[in-house]
């Protein structure tokens, strides 16, 4: 990266991109030419946005945790499974590598999504130990993976509508897979807020704070 | 450059907060309201915490075990923990807030799980689903009540099903089931509850309801029995087997009806006897007419048997009440030792005790009360000296009012009525007595004796000797005939042939005698002697007690006698008779008329003489001397068993006698007799026979007159009269004995009938074999849900 310092960014050569169409326009257009979307340099909502869902989603995950997952009706008893206790339970039973992928799955990649936006979005304005390109690396990771978090979810759907047995046995989302999938989508929009340019102005921050007091960037846009 | 002015730093205008945000910020405020919203209503909405506590709370798990209301549920179990001392399980169940008001101080809780019984299967759901906690509570919202004490059964009345609550006692005899229905006409119509032995121990006491709309059934003068099992009963109109159903059958039942009209209807609460069946249920209903009885204890210290329940309770002779139970006690507390004691329980109607107006209990209890201050107590009597049964008396003691000693009212269940010691008659040791005394009589003996005398006598009888008697007594005959042909010899004579006219005169003589005596009323006084004669009799009779050793003396005696030489002593007789012709055909014998005509002309002088000097007075007071020596005689009799004794020691000594030496003797007496005749006295010897004749004919006549001959012939009747008697009831004997046989012959053909190979015995074990079979089954059936409930899933 240590050609990072002498890379411009658009932003500096007063240029703006269309995030849509991708026509690059002179700083200040206020909308695209091309195609009409509305131009912007920086979202400057970016962080407010991803914050906003990240509390959501966070909200959303609690009770995903605390209520039964799926509920189990056979004739003889009701079972009601929360995503940890399922898991520890099929753990008892033996089967490890179900629960370490319920696990995984459930827990450990949304709970990984929320630090890792949290720290993304938090390494944007107090800096962060990290390179910009390995952040950069975390988001599209971050952006990949969110997804599959609905595997959960899924799974509960199929089983439900699958595992109808009338009174002999039935299989029911429970409460938290609502929560689940709703912490999960509103972990992915907060992690869409993010505008990963963000993560790189920092760098040309660094390096504009020298080249700031330079009159060679009479006309500095600032958008 | 440099003269360019500095760059002033531009700050764009900072705009304000709300500009800057977002509008996404609305989501999560929104998120944060809902969520807020959410809790605030669940708390809002939440229902309070009620505490049950059950003796076990088997299959109960929190969070799963539901509390249901008419089969919807209206709580959860939230907490399990013990009571403090860890007797009891708390279970605290969240209760849903609109019913929550109606759980007040009336609401009971039961654990419903499957329950397989008699009655049928119960709760069958639960062994799927798991149990869950029942309430029960009425339509009316009383407050909440927080804390509950749950019961492991299901009460009497199921949710919302109203009825009226009983409360049955058990007679005597009859038996309560728990649980067991009450059946009207075939028809489940109540249940009986938890059934409890009353605080004596003397009864059996067990809540029931009668669901409504039956309850109406129920008055006063509705009585129950327990119709439980089957009732067999062998009468005039054949044997009768009654069973109501198999339920009751297998666990009891008790069934009721209202046999008279008017009673009122009954209330909740109200008690009644259930009697042991139909018969006592109904028969009971008129003898209680005269009042409900009052019950009272009466502890009796004395160790006796024959106290039953149903003995008389009587009141100076009059029968007040009977003895409904009986029971042993044992409280050292309040006796002071260990001994057990007779508990009866005395059922007094307050209507025989002859209190005026309408006698109630409480009016029986007051003059009961006021008695025992008097001195009145209970005792022991004996009621049947045969069978030994005993009844209660109430008797007055007389200095028996000590104070202290009272009707203890306080007492539980019954008042308790002081006792006193049991005057019991010991009627067996008496019997014992008699029955010995005639065990010692020594019939055995007499009838030996008796034996004894008879073979003796049909050995005599036998023996060559008498039968040598015969022949002897012909000729003797012979010879007697000889004499009396001599007689009529003489007899023929003038002197005889004017004999007739004498004795008319003497007859008239002795016409007139009687006539004079008639006048005299001597024959009121032969009445009086008569009388005296049989008192006499009488003691004669009662003297014979003594006779059977008489008879074995007598018998010794005879026995003796067949050894004497008969046969020397019919020879000599034979020889006296032969003298005693020669005697008759003597001259001074063919003189002999003549004097006995002279001596009839004496007794013809010597009547009119009599009358001349007033003999009937004579006779009349001879005869009362003779009353009074007959009475004397009477009097006489009266030691006659020391008479007998007398005799028995003579004819004791008798036999002792030497008769051999004796018989010698007597040959020897008749060959000197025979010597005499021979000599001259013997020739005069006619004229004191003369005189021997006349002595003998009056008393013959004395004989005649005294009745002996008619006496004898009505000894003889009555004795054919009483044998008579004894025939007809033998030959009736047959008869009874035939009708025994009959009524035992059809009895065992009765019994027969019941034999368990045949008829309705074969039925009845069958039935009850499959009612065995069944509950076998399902008891399995019961042990296989148990184990593996699943089973019922997937049919393993």
């Amino acid at each position: 990266m240590e050609i990072a310092g002498k890379v411009k960014s658009a932003r500096e050569m007063g240029l703006v991109a269309c995030r849509r169409c991708t026509r690059v326009w002179p700083g200040g257009t206020p909308t695209c030419g091309r195609c009409g979307h509305r131009m912007q340099s920086r979202d400057t909502t970016s962080l407010q946005k991803v914050w906003a869902w990240w509390i959501v989603g966070m909200m959303c995950y609690i009770p995903a945790n605390l209520y039964p997952m799926l509920v189990t009706r056979t004739l003889v008893s009701t079972q009601d499974n929360t995503i940890v206790g399922g898991a520890v339970e099929l753990a008892q039973h033996g089967n490890y590598g179900i629960a370490l992928v319920i696990i995984a799955a459930s827990v450990l990649i949304p709970i990984g999504k929320f630090i890792a936006v949290a720290s993304l979005a938090l390494g944007v304005r107090q800096g962060s130990r990290l390179s910009s390109a390995r952040r950069q690396q975390l988001f599209e990771v971050v952006e990949y993976i969110g997804r599959w978090s609905m595997i959960d979810v899924f799974v509960v759907a199929i089983l439900s509508s699958l595992v109808q047995l009338g009174a002999l046995a039935s299989i029911a989302p429970g409460v938290a897979s609502l929560f689940f999938a709703l912490s999960v989508i509103f972990t992915m929009l907060s992690a869409q807020s993010f505008d990963s340019r963000l993560i790189w102005d920092a760098d040309s921050d660094d390096a504009t704070t020298q080249p700031s007091v330079n009159p060679s960037n009479p006309n500095g846009v600032t958008a | 450059m440099s003269d360019s002015p500095p760059d002033v730093p531009v700050q764009p205008a900072r705009r304000s907060f709300l500009q800057r945000a977002s509008v996404v910020w609305i989501i999560p405020i929104v998120a944060l309201v809902i969520a807020l919203a959410v809790a605030w209503q669940s708390y809002a909405e939440r229902g309070p915490l009620i505490e049950i506590s059950f003796e076990n709370a088997s299959g109960v798990a929190v969070g799963q075990t539901e509390l249901r209301y008419r089969d919807v549920a209206v709580g959860l179990v939230e907490t399990m923990a013990f009571t403090e001392t860890l007797d009891r399980v708390l279970v605290g169940v969240r209760l849903d807030k609109s019913v929550a008001d109606f759980v007040d101080d009336g609401a009971q809780f039961y654990v419903v799980r499957p329950e397989i019984s008699a009655q049928g299967i119960s709760g069958l759901e639960t062994v799927l689903s798991g149990v869950y906690i029942h309430g029960v509570w009425d339509t009316e919202p009383q407050g909440l009540q927080k804390r509950h004490d749950g019961s492991d059964d299901a009460p009497l009345s199921p949710a919302g099903q109203k009825g009226l609550t009983l409360r049955l006692r058990a007679a005597a005899d009859a038996t309560l089931t728990e649980k067991a229905p009450i059946v009207y006409q075939g028809l489940e119509v109540g249940r009986i509850g938890n059934a409890t032995i009353t605080e004596d121990g003397n009864a059996v006491e067990a809540d029931a309801i009668i669901y409504a709309p039956h309850d109406r059934l129920i008055s006063t003068a509705t009585r129950f029995w327990d119709a439980s099992g089957f009732s067999f009963s062998l009468g005039p109109g054949g044997a009768t087997i009654d069973f109501s159903s198999v339920a009751s059958l297998v666990s009891g039942g008790v069934t009721f009806r209202t046999v008279v009209s008017g009673g009122e209807p009954a209330k909740d609460g109200d008690s009644f006897l259930v009697y042991p069946d139909e018969g006592v249920a109904r028969s009971s209903l008129f003898s209680e007419e005269e009042g409900r009885s009052l019950d009272l204890t009466a502890v009796f210290s004395d160790n006796v048997s024959g106290l039953a329940v149903d003995a008389p309770v009587d009141l100076g002779g009059v029968r007040v009440g009977r003895v409904t139970s009986l029971n042993g006690i044992v409280d050292k507390a309040r006796f002071g030792d260990n001994r057990v004691r007779l508990a009866a329980t005395l059922s007094i109607r307050p209507g025989r005790l002859g209190l005026e107006g309408e006698a109630g209990k409480q009016d029986a209890l007051d003059f009961l009360k006021e008695r025992v201050l008097e001195g009145m107590r209970a005792r022991l009597a004996t009621a049947s000296i045969l069978t030994g049964g005993l009844k209660v008396e109430l008797v007055m003691i007389d200095g028996r009012t000590e104070p202290g000693v009272t009707l203890d009212t306080t007492r539980e269940p019954n008042p308790m009525i002081p006792t006193t010691e049991s005057d019991i008659a010991d009627v067996t040791a008496t019997a014992e007595g008699v029955f010995e005394r005639i065990n010692a009589l020594p019939i055995e003996e007499l009838l030996n004796s008796a034996i004894g005398l008879m073979d003796n006598l049909s050995r005599l009888s036998g023996s060559p000797d008498i039968r040598a008697i015969p022949a002897d007594v012909r000729a003797t005959i012979a010879d007697l005939q000889a004499a009396v042909q001599e007689a009529r010899n003489v007899i023929g004579s003038e002197d005889i042939q004017a004999l007739p006219g004498r004795v008319a005169a003497v007859v008239a003589e002795l016409q007139t005698l009687v006539a004079q005596l008639n006048e005299e009323d001597a024959a009121g006084r032969v009445l009086a002697a008569v009388d005296a004669a049989r008192d006499a009799a009488n003691g004669v009779s009662e003297a014979t007690v003594g006779l059977p050793e008489l008879i074995a003396s007598i018998d010794e005696v005879s026995r003796k006698a067949q050894a004497l030489p008969l046969e020397d002593m019919t020879s000599e007789i034979t020889g006296l008779a032969a003298d005693v012709r020669t005697f008759v055909t003597s001259d001074s014998t063919q003189a002999l008329p003549a004097a006995l005509v002279a001596s009839l002309a004496e007794v013809d002088a010597l009547l009119s003489d009599a009358r001349e000097k007033g003999v009937t007075e004579s006779l009349v007071s001879a005869l009362d001397s003779t009353r009074i020596a007959a009475t004397d005689v009477s009097a006489a009799f009266d030691e006659v068993p020391a008479l007998i004794d007398r005799l028995n020691a003579i004819a004791a000594k008798a036999e002792t006698v030497p008769l051999d030496q004796l018989s010698v003797d007597l040959s020897e007496l008749m060959t000197s007799a025979t010597a005499i005749l021979d000599t001259q006295g013997a020739r005069e010897l006619p004229e004191n026979l003369g005189d021997a004749l006349q002595e003998l004919r009056r008393v013959l006549t004395e004989l005649r007159e005294g009745g002996v001959v008619a006496n004898v012939n009505a000894t003889f009747d009555s004795a054919r009269v009483a044998a008579d008697t004894l025939a007809d009831v033998a030959r009736r004997l047959p008869a009874v004995l035939d009708q025994v046989r009959t009524v035992l012959t059809r009895t065992s053909g009765t019994i027969a009938g019941y034999d368990a190979n045949s008829g309705i015995g074969r039925d009845l074990a069958s039935a009850l074999r499959e009612v065995q079979r069944a509950a076998g089954a399902v008891s399995a059936l019961a042990r296989a849900l148990e184990r593996n409930p699943n089973s019922l899933l997937f049919g393993r």
